[in-house]
Protein backbone atom coordinates (compact mmCIF):
# COMPACT_ATOMS: atom_id res chain seq x y z
CA UNK A 1 0.00 0.00 0.00
CA UNK A 2 1.18 3.39 -1.09
CA UNK A 3 1.75 6.09 1.32
CA UNK A 4 -0.83 9.18 0.94
CA UNK A 5 1.86 12.01 3.08
CA UNK A 6 2.46 15.12 1.55
CA UNK A 7 6.02 16.17 2.24
CA UNK A 8 6.72 19.45 3.20
CA UNK A 9 9.23 21.04 0.85
CA UNK A 10 12.43 22.42 1.56
CA UNK A 11 11.91 26.62 1.19
CA UNK A 12 14.74 28.76 0.76
CA UNK A 13 14.43 31.31 3.74
CA UNK A 14 12.42 34.44 3.25
CA UNK A 15 14.10 36.14 5.86
CA UNK A 16 17.45 38.64 6.02
CA UNK A 17 19.88 36.95 8.03
CA UNK A 18 19.99 39.95 10.93
CA UNK A 19 22.61 38.36 13.26
CA UNK A 20 25.08 40.86 11.65
CA UNK A 21 23.70 44.16 11.61
CA UNK A 22 25.00 44.73 15.26
CA UNK A 23 28.48 43.60 14.14
CA UNK A 24 28.09 46.15 10.82
CA UNK A 25 26.98 48.65 13.20
CA UNK A 26 30.07 48.58 15.17
CA UNK A 27 32.28 48.64 12.44
CA UNK A 28 30.96 51.53 11.18
CA UNK A 29 30.80 53.36 14.45
CA UNK A 30 34.55 52.56 15.41
CA UNK A 31 35.62 53.69 11.56
CA UNK A 32 33.58 57.18 12.68
CA UNK A 33 35.02 57.32 15.65
CA UNK A 34 38.05 56.64 14.53
CA UNK A 35 38.58 58.73 11.55
CA UNK A 36 36.72 61.81 13.61
CA UNK A 37 39.12 64.26 14.11
CA UNK A 38 37.80 66.98 16.58
CA UNK A 39 39.91 70.60 15.57
CA UNK A 40 41.70 70.65 18.67
CA UNK A 41 43.37 73.54 17.67
CA UNK A 42 40.09 75.90 18.39
CA UNK A 43 39.05 75.57 21.58
CA UNK A 44 38.63 79.33 21.66
CA UNK A 45 35.35 81.00 20.46
CA UNK A 46 36.42 83.44 17.28
CA UNK A 47 33.98 84.44 14.45
CA UNK A 48 35.22 84.57 11.07
CA UNK A 49 34.71 87.39 8.17
CA UNK A 50 32.40 86.00 5.70
CA UNK A 51 33.77 86.94 1.42
CA UNK A 52 32.26 85.44 -1.46
CA UNK A 53 35.19 84.35 -2.93
CA UNK A 54 36.45 82.05 -0.67
CA UNK A 55 38.18 79.27 -2.10
CA UNK A 56 39.09 75.74 -0.85
CA UNK A 57 42.59 75.12 -0.36
CA UNK A 58 43.99 72.33 -1.68
CA UNK A 59 47.03 71.79 0.21
CA UNK A 60 48.18 68.79 2.29
CA UNK A 61 47.67 68.83 6.29
CA UNK A 62 51.44 68.70 6.82
CA UNK A 63 51.59 71.75 5.25
CA UNK A 64 49.69 73.98 7.28
CA UNK A 65 50.23 75.78 9.71
CA UNK A 66 47.28 77.90 11.88
CA UNK A 67 47.90 81.10 13.33
CA UNK A 68 44.46 82.21 15.18
CA UNK A 69 44.42 86.17 16.26
CA UNK A 70 41.77 86.42 18.92
CA UNK A 71 39.55 90.01 19.27
CA UNK A 72 41.83 91.10 21.90
CA UNK A 73 45.15 90.87 19.47
CA UNK A 74 46.42 87.56 21.31
CA UNK A 75 48.38 85.05 19.39
CA UNK A 76 48.02 81.70 19.34
CA UNK A 77 50.15 79.34 16.66
CA UNK A 78 48.55 75.79 17.16
CA UNK A 79 47.73 76.26 20.95
CA UNK A 80 50.83 77.84 21.86
CA UNK A 81 50.26 81.50 23.15
CA UNK A 82 52.71 83.61 21.26
CA UNK A 83 53.74 86.83 21.89
CA UNK A 84 53.68 89.66 18.96
CA UNK A 85 57.64 90.12 18.44
CA UNK A 86 58.30 86.30 18.60
CA UNK A 87 56.09 85.07 15.87
CA UNK A 88 59.18 85.26 13.65
CA UNK A 89 61.40 83.55 15.65
CA UNK A 90 58.59 80.09 16.45
CA UNK A 91 57.74 80.31 12.47
CA UNK A 92 61.21 80.33 11.10
CA UNK A 93 62.50 77.30 12.01
CA UNK A 94 58.77 75.60 10.75
CA UNK A 95 59.50 77.03 7.33
CA UNK A 96 63.32 76.22 6.94
CA UNK A 97 62.10 72.53 7.38
CA UNK A 98 59.51 72.59 4.88
CA UNK A 99 59.38 75.26 2.54
CA UNK A 100 55.80 74.28 0.95
CA UNK A 101 54.83 76.04 4.29
CA UNK A 102 51.29 77.67 4.16
CA UNK A 103 49.84 79.96 6.84
CA UNK A 104 46.31 80.09 7.54
CA UNK A 105 45.64 83.48 9.20
CA UNK A 106 42.35 82.53 11.41
CA UNK A 107 41.95 85.85 13.16
CA UNK A 108 38.76 86.93 14.85
CA UNK A 109 36.56 89.87 12.16
CA UNK A 110 36.68 92.30 14.78
CA UNK A 111 40.81 92.62 15.60
CA UNK A 112 41.82 95.92 14.82
CA UNK A 113 43.86 95.92 11.34
CA UNK A 114 47.03 96.80 13.19
CA UNK A 115 47.60 93.25 14.61
CA UNK A 116 46.81 91.20 11.27
CA UNK A 117 49.58 93.66 10.17
CA UNK A 118 52.20 92.92 12.95
CA UNK A 119 51.98 89.26 12.30
CA UNK A 120 51.81 89.56 7.97
CA UNK A 121 54.94 91.92 9.05
CA UNK A 122 56.66 88.62 11.22
CA UNK A 123 55.61 86.46 8.47
CA UNK A 124 57.82 87.93 6.01
CA UNK A 125 60.50 88.04 8.13
CA UNK A 126 60.26 84.80 8.93
CA UNK A 127 60.27 84.36 4.53
CA UNK A 128 56.63 82.95 4.71
CA UNK A 129 55.13 83.95 1.66
CA UNK A 130 52.39 81.96 1.13
CA UNK A 131 49.18 83.06 2.99
CA UNK A 132 45.33 82.20 3.41
CA UNK A 133 42.85 84.66 5.32
CA UNK A 134 40.52 82.22 6.75
CA UNK A 135 37.02 83.08 6.03
CA UNK A 136 33.58 81.60 6.04
CA UNK A 137 31.35 81.43 2.98
CA UNK A 138 28.81 84.28 3.07
CA UNK A 139 25.14 83.07 3.90
CA UNK A 140 23.47 83.87 0.74
CA UNK A 141 26.10 82.56 -1.47
CA UNK A 142 25.82 79.27 1.14
CA UNK A 143 22.57 78.96 -0.15
CA UNK A 144 23.00 79.73 -3.69
CA UNK A 145 25.34 77.04 -4.14
CA UNK A 146 23.27 74.14 -2.26
CA UNK B 1 10.77 8.89 46.26
CA UNK B 2 12.70 11.44 46.32
CA UNK B 3 12.45 13.94 43.73
CA UNK B 4 14.87 16.51 42.61
CA UNK B 5 13.08 19.67 41.59
CA UNK B 6 14.95 22.10 39.13
CA UNK B 7 15.62 25.48 40.87
CA UNK B 8 14.38 28.31 39.16
CA UNK B 9 17.72 30.74 38.34
CA UNK B 10 17.85 34.18 36.64
CA UNK B 11 18.64 33.90 33.45
CA UNK B 12 22.61 34.93 33.68
CA UNK B 13 22.76 36.06 29.68
CA UNK B 14 23.13 39.64 28.98
CA UNK B 15 19.92 40.75 26.35
CA UNK B 16 21.82 41.66 23.36
CA UNK B 17 18.90 41.71 20.98
CA UNK B 18 19.21 45.59 21.74
CA UNK B 19 22.93 45.63 20.78
CA UNK B 20 22.19 46.85 16.90
CA UNK B 21 19.60 49.58 18.18
CA UNK B 22 22.38 50.73 20.38
CA UNK B 23 25.30 50.71 17.89
CA UNK B 24 23.06 52.52 15.19
CA UNK B 25 22.08 55.14 17.31
CA UNK B 26 25.65 55.72 18.84
CA UNK B 27 26.62 55.77 14.84
CA UNK B 28 23.87 58.35 14.34
CA UNK B 29 24.78 60.35 16.71
CA UNK B 30 28.50 60.29 15.18
CA UNK B 31 27.47 60.52 11.58
CA UNK B 32 25.12 64.00 12.63
CA UNK B 33 27.90 65.40 15.04
CA UNK B 34 30.69 65.32 13.30
CA UNK B 35 32.20 68.34 11.20
CA UNK B 36 34.77 68.01 8.96
CA UNK B 37 36.83 71.14 9.40
CA UNK B 38 37.74 72.43 5.43
CA UNK B 39 40.49 74.47 5.08
CA UNK B 40 39.07 77.53 2.93
CA UNK B 41 39.76 81.52 2.89
CA UNK B 42 41.65 83.87 0.65
CA UNK B 43 44.68 83.26 -0.84
CA UNK B 44 47.42 85.77 -0.94
CA UNK B 45 50.98 85.62 -1.53
CA UNK B 46 53.19 88.14 0.47
CA UNK B 47 56.44 89.76 -1.37
CA UNK B 48 59.45 88.33 0.32
CA UNK B 49 61.31 90.93 2.64
CA UNK B 50 63.67 92.29 0.41
CA UNK B 51 61.50 92.31 -2.61
CA UNK B 52 61.04 96.19 -3.57
CA UNK B 53 59.41 97.15 -6.62
CA UNK B 54 59.37 100.58 -8.51
CA UNK B 55 55.75 101.30 -9.55
CA UNK B 56 54.55 104.14 -11.29
CA UNK B 57 51.61 105.53 -9.46
CA UNK B 58 49.40 106.18 -12.53
CA UNK B 59 49.26 102.15 -12.14
CA UNK B 60 48.11 102.48 -9.04
CA UNK B 61 44.59 101.85 -7.77
CA UNK B 62 44.30 103.62 -4.03
CA UNK B 63 41.75 101.94 -1.48
CA UNK B 64 41.87 103.47 1.71
CA UNK B 65 39.96 101.57 4.42
CA UNK B 66 38.48 104.05 7.38
CA UNK B 67 37.77 102.51 10.60
CA UNK B 68 34.21 102.58 9.94
CA UNK B 69 33.94 100.43 7.04
CA UNK B 70 33.95 103.27 4.29
CA UNK B 71 37.01 103.20 1.28
CA UNK B 72 38.63 106.44 0.03
CA UNK B 73 39.22 105.92 -3.24
CA UNK B 74 42.03 107.10 -4.95
CA UNK B 75 43.05 106.60 -9.03
CA UNK B 76 47.09 107.19 -9.31
CA UNK B 77 48.12 111.10 -8.87
CA UNK B 78 44.86 112.35 -8.29
CA UNK B 79 44.05 114.27 -5.48
CA UNK B 80 40.80 114.33 -5.18
CA UNK B 81 39.13 110.91 -3.10
CA UNK B 82 35.82 109.19 -3.49
CA UNK B 83 34.28 107.99 -0.32
CA UNK B 84 32.42 104.56 -1.42
CA UNK B 85 31.18 101.50 0.60
CA UNK B 86 33.39 97.97 0.31
CA UNK B 87 30.52 96.58 -1.51
CA UNK B 88 31.09 99.36 -4.92
CA UNK B 89 35.11 98.15 -4.81
CA UNK B 90 34.48 95.28 -7.40
CA UNK B 91 32.56 97.58 -9.82
CA UNK B 92 35.67 100.33 -9.66
CA UNK B 93 38.01 98.20 -9.96
CA UNK B 94 36.79 96.35 -12.84
CA UNK B 95 36.22 99.48 -14.86
CA UNK B 96 40.03 100.65 -13.76
CA UNK B 97 41.27 97.35 -14.91
CA UNK B 98 39.23 97.43 -18.48
CA UNK B 99 41.37 101.20 -19.00
CA UNK B 100 44.50 100.62 -17.53
CA UNK B 101 45.87 96.35 -17.27
CA UNK B 102 48.54 97.06 -15.58
CA UNK B 103 46.66 98.38 -12.63
CA UNK B 104 47.97 97.69 -9.31
CA UNK B 105 45.33 97.69 -5.76
CA UNK B 106 46.98 99.35 -2.90
CA UNK B 107 44.82 98.26 -0.11
CA UNK B 108 46.08 100.86 2.91
CA UNK B 109 43.67 100.09 6.31
CA UNK B 110 43.80 102.16 9.17
CA UNK B 111 45.05 100.20 12.09
CA UNK B 112 42.23 101.32 14.16
CA UNK B 113 39.69 99.38 11.55
CA UNK B 114 38.35 96.07 12.21
CA UNK B 115 40.38 93.23 9.97
CA UNK B 116 36.69 92.68 8.32
CA UNK B 117 36.63 95.42 6.37
CA UNK B 118 39.84 95.17 4.79
CA UNK B 119 38.87 91.30 4.08
CA UNK B 120 35.14 92.92 2.62
CA UNK B 121 37.58 95.05 0.45
CA UNK B 122 40.15 92.15 -0.47
CA UNK B 123 37.07 89.76 -0.98
CA UNK B 124 35.39 92.05 -3.75
CA UNK B 125 38.85 92.52 -5.42
CA UNK B 126 39.53 88.91 -5.72
CA UNK B 127 35.89 88.97 -6.92
CA UNK B 128 36.63 91.11 -9.77
CA UNK B 129 39.63 89.25 -11.01
CA UNK B 130 42.79 91.61 -9.24
CA UNK B 131 45.63 89.67 -8.63
CA UNK B 132 47.79 92.62 -8.06
CA UNK B 133 46.94 93.61 -4.74
CA UNK B 134 49.13 95.01 -2.37
CA UNK B 135 47.89 95.32 1.95
CA UNK B 136 49.52 97.82 3.93
CA UNK B 137 48.97 99.94 6.60
CA UNK B 138 47.20 103.71 6.32
CA UNK B 139 49.25 105.80 7.55
CA UNK B 140 47.76 109.42 8.88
Amino acid sequence: MMEGGFKRKNKAASEIPSSSLADMAFLLLIFFMVSTVFPKERPRRLDWPEADATKKLDEARKDILHVFIEEDGAIYINDMPVPPAQVNAVIQPIRTENPQLVIVLRADRDVTYQHVAGVMTELQEARTVRLTFYTSLEQRVQRERR
Amino acid sequence: MAVFRKKQRAGGDIPTSSMADIAFLLLVFFLVTTVFDEEKGLRIVLPEESEEVEVSQKNVYHFLIQPDGMVAVRMGEAQNETMVTAQQVGALWAQGFETNENLIAAVKTHPQAPYRFMIDVLDQLQGAGAEKISLQVLEN
